[in-house]
């Protein structure tokens, strides 16, 4: 088991998980009630992707983000 | 259940009490509250009506930027003087001039709040240098 401090972006609230291995971003913002956002380490790192393990990637204690989607771009480049 | 939430309830402070009590040598552990402030504030933007200022930084470097929030809540995001690296990555043709150096950095998907908009152009700007 880890233990993760979750910082949601636009509040900067701290949501404090437990997750055991396998446990994957789907599986945290789904818990946490924020399905409209992404996870990642920092705005440095890229996103988990939804089904993606996130045990084996963060350490035991880590703070990582949940940030709502966003893409830069437009149609023609995106 | 895989994910448990742990809530942020702090230990009580007889517990954390005895528990320094248990570790010979040293003094008693001074908790630490963290601080919970959104993104944007921790960056040291600042906030005049609906227009932030601040700066997006990076491990490569910082660049000047300002958000506009509309009446509506759709925010506007520019960065000034972008570097040679952000002018050849993928998203240039995102940056539309507006003038004094100034640029609208165009979303496709906007995020839905100042922090996570800010977040998203930090990794533009590390994609640009990788």
């Amino acid at each position: 088991m880890k233990k993760l401090s979750v910082v949601v972006a636009g509040t900067g609230q701290i949501r404090d998980v437990e997750i055991q291995p396998g446990t994957t971003a789907g599986d945290i913002l789904h818990q946490l009630n924020l399905s409209d956002y992404l996870l990642s380490r920092g705005p440095n790192e890229p996103f988990f992707a939804n089904a993606e393990s996130v045990y084996d990637k963060v350490k035991d204690g880590e703070k990582i983000f949940a940030s709502t989607k966003a893409e830069v771009g437009i149609a023609v480049c995106a | 259940m895989r994910v448990r939430e742990l809530g942020t309830r702090p230990a009580p402070v007889t517990m954390r009490e005895i528990l320094s009590q248990l570790v010979r040598g040293h003094g008693p552990a001074i908790f630490v509250r963290r601080r919970e402030i959104p993104y944007w504030q921790e960056r040291r933007w600042t906030r005049n009506g609906r227009t932030y200022t601040g700066s997006y930084q990076t491990p490569h470097a910082a660049f000047q930027g300002r958000i506009e929030e509309g009446w509506s809540g759709h925010l506007d995001f520019f960065l000034r003087h972008p570097s040679r690296e952000i002018e050849q990555g993928g998203h240039w043709s995102c940056f539309v001039p507006r003038g004094d150096g100034w640029y609208l950095v165009h979303m496709a998907r906007r995020p839905k709040d100042v922090s996570s908009g800010i977040m998203t152009i930090e990794r533009l700007i590390t994609e640009a240098y990788r």
